[in-house]
């Protein structure tokens, strides 16, 4: 197989610098600490009242998957954000566009070389993860419904990053939209669902459904629903039912972490073909036909 | 192998190229000469597939290269008027980037970037990081990685701006070998002096229209046709400029210090029968050719579009 010469390069010159090998220590003594206070906290609790609360291990997977996700979010654009511009910048772009890669090429290059670097992150912080299942409770299921929800958020993210890149010439702008993107897809949905909300909860009485598929697009929901499982386990009540309700929506509760997987990578789809539309210096005006 | 007819580009209002015509010859070193902003990096970066015009045809060995643009990379290397370098990489490695956009991998990218990095004087750099090379390192290597896929032919947008006189003699050379290689080269610069040099053909560029092209033989002879002939009396000057301004080949005369500069459009044999005419009148001479061929004071005159009058100047 040929491997995309974007990509390699990436990786060659990534694997050269400081940052990743940054990323991937910060990230990962981050989550070991909130781990390793979470036992202690527990193994002081049960000390004082020798009592163990099983809820507790699974609290520290759901903790620990939360602070992984979260950082996702953070480092995707950061990732991204320069990799169409960076090159606008070092003026490498129309020396790549010249040879026999194309527009495409380059863009799919870029989210590989961002996709690889979150994947490297996800399976070395995998150990800490892993501490939960020396105490059971957690199936090969939820793992990988995790995983594909950072998976989508990742290539999420990881889109719009490069979307960014590719439409704003400047890397800090870029990225800088990129977060606010983000923020918007993932607090902007949920701020614009509770206002709808609460007008219809005026009119029908019940917690507002009608504009519950607007969460479709928030990865943050999506990895509600990935660790729903273990969620339950602890609350009663997810937040998820809470949002969707109980009977007519159902079908979307049941289905939910599928169904916006789906809409979230046919929304990456879309930021690619920006993307590509965008570095190709040939592109016709689409108004002009 | 390259024939370009009525480009037509727009930048908003202002035309950057405005029906240009460009034809090089297989196998041609051609010169693309005009001042600041006549369009050469518009038309180099439309003939590299970089932008697209508004009107116009480009044709690259008889193909339609604006219809094909993929079938074109293969067959253009291009250096542009920037370095593009990736900080980070080092030389070997930037070739081999490179090599593996066209689709060569492994023992034969190395070998051929290594050869090419010999064959710019680069080959004890390979270990070097891209950006800390010096301007005139970063421009052969340029030249390297757009060679990398053996190109037909090489487009290069100012390649020796900012060189010192001896890299830019290395790069001369370079070109030479080049032109055995039977490459088709076009180079761009606004420097017409260094191109009379090395130039098989040349093509002036002026407010995005191509207003003189030739090959070197055909311009300069018009060139020496334009430029003075000039004529050292020692004796019987009034009788000499009596002579000359009745003659039907003779535009202006001017008189500089013992010489008289005339401006004569007839060919050597006809510049033979002036000679012996004056000879004949019993003019004493002492002094009579034509002055070299300037590529540089023609790219100046066409580029000032000033009309000069049939007139007889006196400048003592
Ligand atoms: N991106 C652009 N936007 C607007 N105008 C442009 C752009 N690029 C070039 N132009 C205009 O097009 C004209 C031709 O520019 P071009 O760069 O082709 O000139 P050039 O012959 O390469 O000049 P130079 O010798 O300075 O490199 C100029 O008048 C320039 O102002
Ligand atoms: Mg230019």
């Amino acid at each position: 197989m040929k491997i995309n010469p974007v990509y390699r390069q990436e990786s060659r010159v990534s694997a050269r610098s400081f940052r990743l090998p940054l990323i991937i220590l910060s990230c990962n003594s981050l989550l070991a600490l909130v781990a390793l206070l979470d036992m202690y906290s527990m193994v002081t609790q049960v000390k004082a009242t020798a009592e163990i609360q099983y809820s507790s291990f699974l609290s520290l997977y759901i903790f620990g998957a939360a602070i992984e996700f979260a950082m996702l979010l953070l480092i995707v654009p950061a990732l991204t954000a320069g990799s169409i511009s960076g090159e606008r910048e070092r003026q490498t772009l129309n020396l790549l566009l010249t040879t026999r890669m194309t527009p495409a090429d380059i863009v799919l290059g870029k989210l590989m070389s961002c996709l690889s670097t979150v994947f490297l992150l996800v399976v070395s912080s995998f150990p800490i993860l892993a501490l939960v299942f020396v105490y059971g409770g957690v199936t090969g299921k939820d793992i990988v419904l995790l995983l594909i929800s950072f998976g989508s958020t990742a290539l999420l993210a990881g889109s719009m990053g490069i979307c960014c890149s590719s439409v704003f010439k400047r890397t800090t702008i870029a990225t800088a939209v990129s977060y606010c993107a983000l923020a918007v897809l993932v607090l902007g949905t949920l701020a614009l669902r509770r206002f709808t909300a609460s007008f219809q909860v005026q009119e029908s009485g019940g917690a507002g459904q009608g504009t519950t598929w607007m969460l479709l697009v928030n990865p943050a929901v999506s990895f509600l629903a990935a660790i729903k499982g273990q969620l339950s386990n602890v609350r009663r009540i997810t937040v998820l039912e809470m949002w969707t309700g109980n009977a007519p929506a159902g079908l979307l509760a049941r289905w939910w972490l599928g169904i916006s997987t789906a809409v979230q990578t046919a929304l990456s789809a879309l930021c690619l073909w920006i993307a590509v539309r965008r570095v190709n210096p040939r592109r016709r005006r689409l108004w002009r036909g | 192998m390259v024939t370009i007819n009525g480009l037509k580009k727009m930048y908003g209002r202002a035309a950057a190229l405005d029906g240009l015509d460009m034809h090089v010859r297989e196998g041609a070193l051609y010169g693309f000469v005009g001042p600041n902003g006549a369009g050469k990096t518009t038309t180099i970066k439309i003939l590299t597939g970089l932008l697209l015009p508004d009107e116009g045809k480009v044709e690259i060995q008889g193909e339609d290269a604006l219809a094909d643009p993929a079938g074109m990379v293969d067959k253009i290397g291009y250096v542009p008027d920037f370095f593009g370098v990736y900080d980070n990489l080092k030389v070997s490695e930037y070739m081999e980037l490179f090599a593996s956009c066209y689709g060569l991998t492994g023992l034969t990218a190395r070998k051929r970037s290594m050869e090419l990095l010999g064959q710019v004087g680069l080959d004890e750099k390979t270990d070097y990081y891209v950006d800390g090379l010096s301007r005139g390192m970063k421009q052969r290597l340029c030249l390297a990685r757009a060679l990398i896929h053996d190109p037909l032919i090489l487009i290069m947008d100012e390649p020796t701006s900012g060189l010192d006189p001896r890299t830019r003699y290395e790069f001369k050379e370079i070109l030479k070998d080049l032109r055995e290689q039977e490459k088709t080269v076009v180079i761009s610069s606004h420097l017409l002096s260094e191109l009379s040099e090395i130039c098989t053909d040349i093509g002036i560029v002026e407010q995005g229209r191509m207003v003189l092209e030739g090959t070197m033989n055909h311009i300069l002879n018009q060139i020496n046709v334009q430029s003075p002939l000039r004529i050292s009396v020692y004796q019987g000057r009034d009788q000499a400029l009596n002579i000359l301004r009745s003659h039907p080949y003779v535009e202006t005369v001017t008189i500089r210090h013992n010489d008289i500069m005339l401006n004569f459009t007839g060919d050597r044999e006809d510049e033979a029968a002036l000679l012996q005419q004056l000879m004949d009148a019993g003019v004493r001479l002492c002094g009579f050719m034509r002055e070299r061929g300037n590529l540089e004071s023609v790219f100046i005159q066409i580029t000032s579009h000033e009309e000069e009058g049939r007139v007889l100047i006196h400048e003592n």
